[in-house]
């Protein structure tokens, strides 16, 4: 029934997608669809290991931040591309992953999310407060900005229009909602829903909860860094409160919390869900209220939770499953009728 | 360093550390009854603080004044919150569908809430109140002690002390602990939980009223100042073990002098990596923290 609900919707969702360039030319909005797929995208990552192990990391937006610096120096400083920058910031992150994961897992609840806040804050006050580290100019709480080629080079990830960044953000989402998939249905996805449904029985059981957790949290730290890569070559401008603060790592679980935690769809639904709002506020009436928009994301993460425990998906699917059945049982009464009919 | 300093940073490290204290008192009674880690406690504190700073500035009354205000609007926020937002989660939790990290996320977006009207409504300046007090400095042994700061310690130590007897000697305090220790039976024994949790979360969030105003005259004011102190204050509760008052005075002063001398070596923004850093080691060490049951 899940599978059916995520083609169901992401089937026509993603044709919708793949067309928005051909009907969408102001580049303004093309810009905030492009940051819609992009926080689906990074809540998508996010949602690999904490959706499925059932714990609240709010410290991703560090393995953000650290990829994307790692492409943005690897471009300044020795002129790779960002392409491959990417692939390196996302393997650091990955690496940098272990020994913060091997520390914080065996922590429950508000001990492992206050502990994932302190190491995510550590890196971003330490980098805010670090103009050079061993020769490297990070440059403090300034930032490093990406100086442009001139023109579109693809090599260079700089491109003139809005497009490419769009089909770019696009065919990582589509990538890694196929890597959850495949998580899901693999070995690993079982263990982690072992590991969060009841982790002393899945130990007991011969399921080595951190070793899982922490290969699904490497996964996931690749998969945020490569986001926060891209975020970087977007806005050819990477600093540590906006790239790597506590507010990237909120965004992405409150997408994915409002959305539905521990499934392929959800986050993007939460990121589809909120992102407008957010946008939309900011564009119209949070010009002059700053932080409207916010207040507004927690607002819907207090009814989630109280209302949607398990993401908005669920009563959705619930609308859908309805309506299969009611289908089928409808299909049922025909093939009896006509059977019915047959007989005499 | 020399001892001057070193016994200067000791003092002032004890000073603010007993404010540390003060101030997670109410973390630590509310997940002693209710089991919830108040994500939004920072945001509280600072509530409390912009209550007291528009109070001076509006009105001009003095932030010791402004106490008179401050607790109860904080009390009535806490119950509110409480009663309205976090209480279908128990109601919930009754039909045994216990998620762990349901009252952290709520209480999350409770602080994304608090923060942001703040936010808006204040916009992101520093602010600061100027009185009198905050220049005042009294000598011991050849050392200058900040008054305003030695009130705010002075007053940690009376709250906790005053808080330890009012729920040991009072009818509200016995109903408090019997539903901390078991809410179904003293759910049994005729105590109205839902009205425990709500005078509970009301009283931690009273607290913070009191030590908002005692912060202001030496404190600057910016409207994301509370998760700092939100994260602090967990600190202080893992170090003295949840759920105890005097453990919480206790890790307070431990927190306290701890920066006060790391701050010595580094500039002063980078001296909350150290605290982090504290944080992230006593939990790996010790998850129970030093003072709780393992």
């Amino acid at each position: 029934m899940r599978h059916t609900l995520t083609l169901l919707l992401g089937g026509p969702l993603l044709v919708l997608a793949l067309a928005i360039p051909l009907f969408v030319t102001d580049s303004y909005i093309l810009h905030s669809i492009a940051m819609v797929l992009f926080f689906a995208y990074m809540a998508s990552s996010w949602n690999f290991v904490c959706g499925y192990v059932g714990q609240l990391s709010l410290g991703h937006s560090a393995f953000a931040g650290v990829a994307g610096y790692v492409t943005v120096l690897l471009f300044t400083q020795l002129g790779v591309t960002p392409w491959l920058g990417m692939l390196a910031g996302g393997a650091f992150a990955a690496l940098l992953s272990v020994p913060v994961g091997y520390a914080t897992f065996r922590l429950k609840g508000p001990y492992f999310t206050l502990t994932t806040i302190a190491f995510a804050e550590i890196l971003r006050i330490w980098l805010e407060n670090t103009d050079d580290f061993l020769g490297i100019p990070l440059k403090g709480a300034q930032g490093l900005t990406v100086p442009p080629v001139g023109g579109s080079s693809f090599l260079a990830f700089q491109f003139d229009g809005k497009v490419p960044y769009y089909y770019i953000i696009l065919a990582m989402l589509v990538g890694v909602m196929a890597a959850t998939a495949l998580m899901e249905r693999s070995r690993l996805g079982f263990y982690l829903k072992a590991i969060r449904g009841d982790r002393d029985g899945a130990e007991a059981l011969g399921v080595d909860p951190t070793r899982y957790s922490l290969t699904a949290l490497a996964i996931s730290a690749f998969l945020t860094g490569l986001g926060g890569a891209y975020y970087a070559q977007l806005f050819r401008y990477i600093n540590p409160e906006r790239n790597m603060g506590i507010d990237l790592s909120i965004d992405m679980a409150i997408m994915t919390i409002v959305g539905g935690q521990g499934t392929i769809l959800g986050p993007t639904l939460g990121a589809l869900l909120l992102h407008p709002i957010g946008e939309m506020v900011r564009a119209t009436i949070g010009g002059s209220f700053l932080g409207l928009h916010l207040i507004l994301y927690g607002l819907m993460l207090i009814l989630a939770v109280i209302y949607f425990p398990k993401g908005i998906i669920v009563p959705l699917q619930r609308l859908l499953d309805g309506r299969a059945r009611k289908s089928a049982s409808r299909k049922a009464a025909a093939k009896t009728d006509a059977l019915e009919g047959k007989g005499q | 360093m020399d001892l001057l300093t070193l016994s200067f940073a000791v003092i002032n490290g004890l000073l603010i550390g007993g404010i540390y204290g003060g101030v997670a008192l109410g973390l630590s009674l509310i997940f002693g009854v209710m089991r919830v880690i108040n994500f939004a406690h920072g945001s509280f504190l600072m509530l409390a603080m912009y209550c007291s700073y528009l109070l001076w500035a509006s009105l001009g009354l003095h932030p010791y004044v402004s106490i008179l205000a401050t607790v109860p609007f904080l009390f009535i926020v806490g119950y509110f919150v409480q009663g309205v937002v976090i209480s279908p989660l128990f109601k919930r939790e009754r039909a045994l569908v216990v998620e762990p990290t349901s009252a952290l996320l709520l209480t999350a977006g409770v602080y994304l809430v608090v923060d942001n009207i703040v936010l808006m409504a204040f916009g992101p300046d520093v602010r600061s109140v100027a009185v009198d007090i905050t220049y005042e400095s009294i000598f011991v042994a050849g050392l200058p002690i900040n008054l305003a700061r030695l009130i705010g310690f002075l007053a940690a130590i009376v709250v906790a002390a005053a808080l330890s007897f009012w729920l040991k000697h009072s009818e509200m305090g016995r109903a408090i602990r019997a539903t901390a220790q078991n809410r179904d039976a003293a759910s049994l024994s005729g105590i109205n939980v839902q009205r425990v949790y709500n005078v509970t979360f009301g009283l931690g969030c009273a607290v913070l009223g009191l030590f908002g105003a005692l912060l202001v005259p030496f404190f600057s004011i910016t409207p994301n100042i509370g998760l700092s102190f939100g994260i602090k204050s967990f600190l202080v509760v893992v170090l003295g073990g949840i759920g105890s008052i005097p453990g919480s005075i206790l890790g307070g002063l431990l927190l306290g002098v701890f920066e006060s001398v790391a701050s010595q070596f580094v500039t002063a923004t980078s001296a909350a990596i150290f605290s982090f850093g504290l944080f992230i080691a006593i939990l790996l060490l010790r998850p129970a923290g030093l003072m709780g049951r393992a």
